[in-house]
Formats: C-alpha cells, structure tokens, sequence
C-alpha cells in the first residue's frame, strides 16, 4: 500500500516503536482533550493530536474564530500546562529509551 | 564476555511507490508559458504541454495527440487551441478535440487527458491525482499578500533537475534537524515541527557557523527564523526572517517539485524580498540577488547529500532527531487513495526536538575548529 512498502519484518516494528512507543494519554486539565505524549527530556515534547481532541479544545476554537484562522503553529497552552502538570506528579515519565 | 550485542542492522531500502502524490504541483512562473509558444513539461513519468490561449488562459494537456501519437509539445497555437504538428487537430483548453479542419466532424470520443490548473501567487499550478478526482481549489496554497506588489522584489525561479533519488528525499529535510549544522553550516537553536491535515511545518531558529563563512544559512553574522510549510506533497513557501548584523530582511522562499521517474525529480526554486525601506531599488536588487544565490547554495548542499545517499526506509534515529516516520506516515497521504487516508495520517502532531546537548557539542567543535585554524594561521605567519 502507498508509499515505500518496507522489505523487512523488523522495519514494520521499528515504524511501531518510533510512531506508537511510549506515547502516553494525557488528559487536559481544562477540557475534555485526551492527547498522546511523549517526553524525552524538559525540552523535548511530542504531542499526538485526535480529531475528537482538536474538537474539544477551547483554545483552539476560540483561535479557528480569528481573521484568517487558526495558525497551524499555535499550540494549547492549556494543555501543555496539564502536560507539566502530569510530568511534576509523576504521571508522565521523562527520559528516552535507547536514544529515542 | 556478558556485553550485550546485536546484530548489525540492515537498511531496509523499501519498495518504491507504483504512482505519484496527488495534489496541486507547480509548474513555474506563469508568465514564462506565456510567451505564444507550447512548452513542454516532463512529470508524473510522461510528457505534458502547456500553453496559454489567445484568451490568456493557460492549459495543460498530454503531451500527446489522441490521433496517432503526434507531440503537442511541438505543435501551434491557434486561437484558444493547440494545433497538433501531424496532421493538424486543434485540441481545447478542457481536453476536447475542437475542430479537425480536413474532416467534416471531429469524433465525439475525441477526447485527451487534461489537468485542472490554477495561478497563485504568479505560479502555474496543476492538479494531479491518480484516482482522477475534481481538483481540490481549498487546499491551494495560500496567496501572499503583497508579493507580485511594489513591496517585494520580482520571483527569481531557478530549476534544477535531479536524478538518482525520490522526491521522499527532498520532503524528509522538514523533520531534520542535525543537518542543518552539517550540511547548511548552521547552529539549529530551536526546531520544532507539526504536521495537521495537507500541511507539514518545520520552525527553526539557526545562526551561522563562525568556522565555514559560506553564504546561505552559514553565516556567521546572521541568524535566521524560518517558517517553512509544505502545502500538499510537493509545494513549500518557507518564510524567513534573516537578520544580518542587526539588519533585518524578510525573504519568502518557494521550494517546490515536480517528480518526473521513480528516482528523478525536477526542484524548483524561487526567491521574493520584501524590499528594505530607505534603500534604492539598485541596492535592493543586490541584496536579493546575494539571498537568491546563498539559499541556492543551500540547495546544492542537499543535492550532494541526495545524489549519493541510499533510500532507508527504516532509519535508526536517536534522542536530538526530529519526527521522520511521523513525517513520512503524513507524506504517505498522497500516495494512498482518497478514501484509505488514515487518520494518523492527517491527525494534527506536535514535536519540539531539545537541541541544548547538541549546540553544546557543536559549539565546543566550532571552538576547536576556530582555534586550530589561528594555530596554523600563526605558524605559517612565522614561516614567512
Ligand atoms: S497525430 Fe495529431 S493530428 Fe494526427
Ligand atoms: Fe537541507
């Protein structure tokens, strides 16, 4: 199917562990969201938006009511807070797994 | 021994795609089609003319006559029609067999592939899709206000043709962080991706190595925000603002591609400048002439990469790599039917790479490198 079929077994688990591995549902603090994250490091984040979860963001709706839209850019501010959130009360664990 | 070993790992090179991505493709600058001549263009693995009719209108066809086989690309225009060289039939705008002047009437199934086109931006774009579908006029690429205006310099289009990779190659560049420091001679400081329906973006702070003192992003007296978003498979507009020893300059970067074989694509550049206030307009065309030729050089740098690189379809990534697999199970959209888009697929991704050990590191190279150079600047000042 579609792009670059892999030739080898060991890609299709490789594509499991760096799309799905370690990715942990978080839930917004102040809406209904429920996102997929991963954190390698303070500064390393990586988010995994649903369409249910862009649909329940107050942030994003009141950015997609602007002149000219929502800037694909902008992030929830609110959601990254209950991501530090969960990260201080250990509910989210920090730190890579060989290297990724 | 009780160290842990495993086993060498093979690349895994991957069976390349058996079509080419839909979506909006450009072709160029609009204008240059229209020059009263038919103007042929390679993509998709076949042949295509585009020519602009006496009502202005560009079209875009098969390269070939339906009749037998004639080149279109070498035909005339007459009127709205291109005439074919071989015997003459005048094929429309819309695909229709218009007219065939030795005949008393043209046959109704006398009908040719056509592409939907559309002009933004004073760029010829065409609609591709394997599936056949409408062209899809919301996901154009935006128009940018005030380019094509008095405010910014004219496009300077340049076009490179390369061979010997997949047009993949080209895309994966928007996950990638580290290269921008070794092939780009630039310290990334801040790159962040997010991939959401028909866009992929890449945000990068950089400055300029102080060792290479080459153009482009290699600068050292400028650093760099950039915004660059790929519309589409195939068509990106990368917003810069460079600053040069606190001069500031806002550069609008168009980097699009058209795939013309498995392994061979045809790159586009283009480069518009919001001109400076307070400057004339010679100066201005310096200055976009330098910012033109220094991104161009930033191309050739990948294109050396590309042209020697193997396809890995399972690249072994560590902690400071941006989202590759994300990036290309978004990619993987335009190579899948319309209906076998997966929500994954589109589903809006967010990745912010720490780049703190990496600058640390290239920093202290960058250091070393700087004063191994003043060492032998030194030692062949005493030799002389
Ligand atoms: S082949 Fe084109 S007119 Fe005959
Ligand atoms: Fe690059």
């Amino acid at each position: 199917m579609g792009l670059f079929a892999p030739t080898r077994q060991e890609t299709v688990e490789d594509q499991r562990l760096y799309l799905d591995g370690r990715l942990r549902e978080i839930a917004c603090l102040d809406c209904l969201a429920k996102v997929k994250v991963k954190k390698n490091s303070e500064h390393h984040t990586a988010v995994q938006w649903t369409d249910v979860a862009l649909g329940h963001c107050q942030e994003f709706a009141r950015l997609s009511g602007q002149p000219g839209g929502r800037p694909v850019y902008e992030t929830c501010s609110r959601l990254m807070a209950s991501i530090d959130r969960a990260v201080a009360e250990g509910e989210l664990e920090v730190g890579a797994q060989d290297g990724y | 021994m009780s160290t842990a070993t495993t086993e060498a790992r093979a690349l895994d090179p991957g069976v390349a795609p058996a079509r080419y991505a839909r979506g909006w493709h450009c072709l160029g600058l609009a204008d240059t089609f229209r020059d009263g001549k038919p103007h042929r263009i390679n993509a998709f693995e076949r042949k295509l003319v585009v020519w602009a009719g006496a009502d202005d209108k560009l079209n875009v066809l098969d390269g070939y006559c339906r009749h037998m086989g004639g080149d279109l690309t070498q035909g005339e225009i007459k009127g709205d029609n291109i005439a074919c060289p071989f015997h003459d039939w005048r094929w429309g705008g819309d695909g229709k067999c218009k007219e065939i002047p030795y005949a008393r009437r043209v046959p109704m199934r006398a009908r040719t592939q056509r592409f939907e086109t559309a002009e933004r931006n004073g760029q010829l774009f065409i609609w591709h899709d394997p599936e056949g579908s409408a062209a899809d006029l919301d996901i154009l690429p935006p128009e940018l206000p005030d380019v094509l205006t008095d405010a910014y310099t004219d496009w300077s289009w340049h076009t490179k043709e390369i061979n010997g990779s997949h047009c993949r190659e080209l895309i994966d560049n928007v996950a990638d962080m580290a290269h921008f420091y070794y092939v780009h001679f630039a310290f990334p400081t801040d790159f962040r991706n997010v991939f959401e329906g028909h866009t992929a973006t890449q945000y990068m702070s950089s400055k300029g190595r102080p060792d290479m003192g080459q153009g482009g992003y290699g600068d050292e007296n400028s650093t760099l925000k950039s915004v660059a978003t790929y519309f589409g498979p195939a068509y990106m507009i990368n917003w810069l603002e460079v600053d040069y020893k606190g001069f500031v300059t806002e550069v609008i970067l168009i980097n699009c591609h058209l795939p013309t074989s498995p392994s061979s694509f045809t790159l586009q550049y283009g480069i518009s400048v919001k001109k400076p206030e307070g400057l004339d307009e010679k100066t201005v065309q310096y200055i976009a002439e330098r910012y033109t030729e220094s991104f161009g050089t930033g191309f050739l740098q990948d294109v050396a990469i590309w042209e020697n690189k193997a396809p890995v379809q399972n690249p072994l990534l560590c902690e400071e790599d941006g989202p590759v697999y994300q990036l290309r199970r978004w990619y993987e959209q335009f190579y899948v039917d319309q209906a076998e888009i997966k929500p994954e697929m589109v589903d809006r991704f967010e990745f912010e790479v720490d780049t703190t050990k990496a600058n640390e590191y290239w920093h202290a190279e960058v250091a070393e490198n700087l004063r191994r150079r003043a060492d032998e600047d030194a030692a062949t000042s005493v030799e002389a």
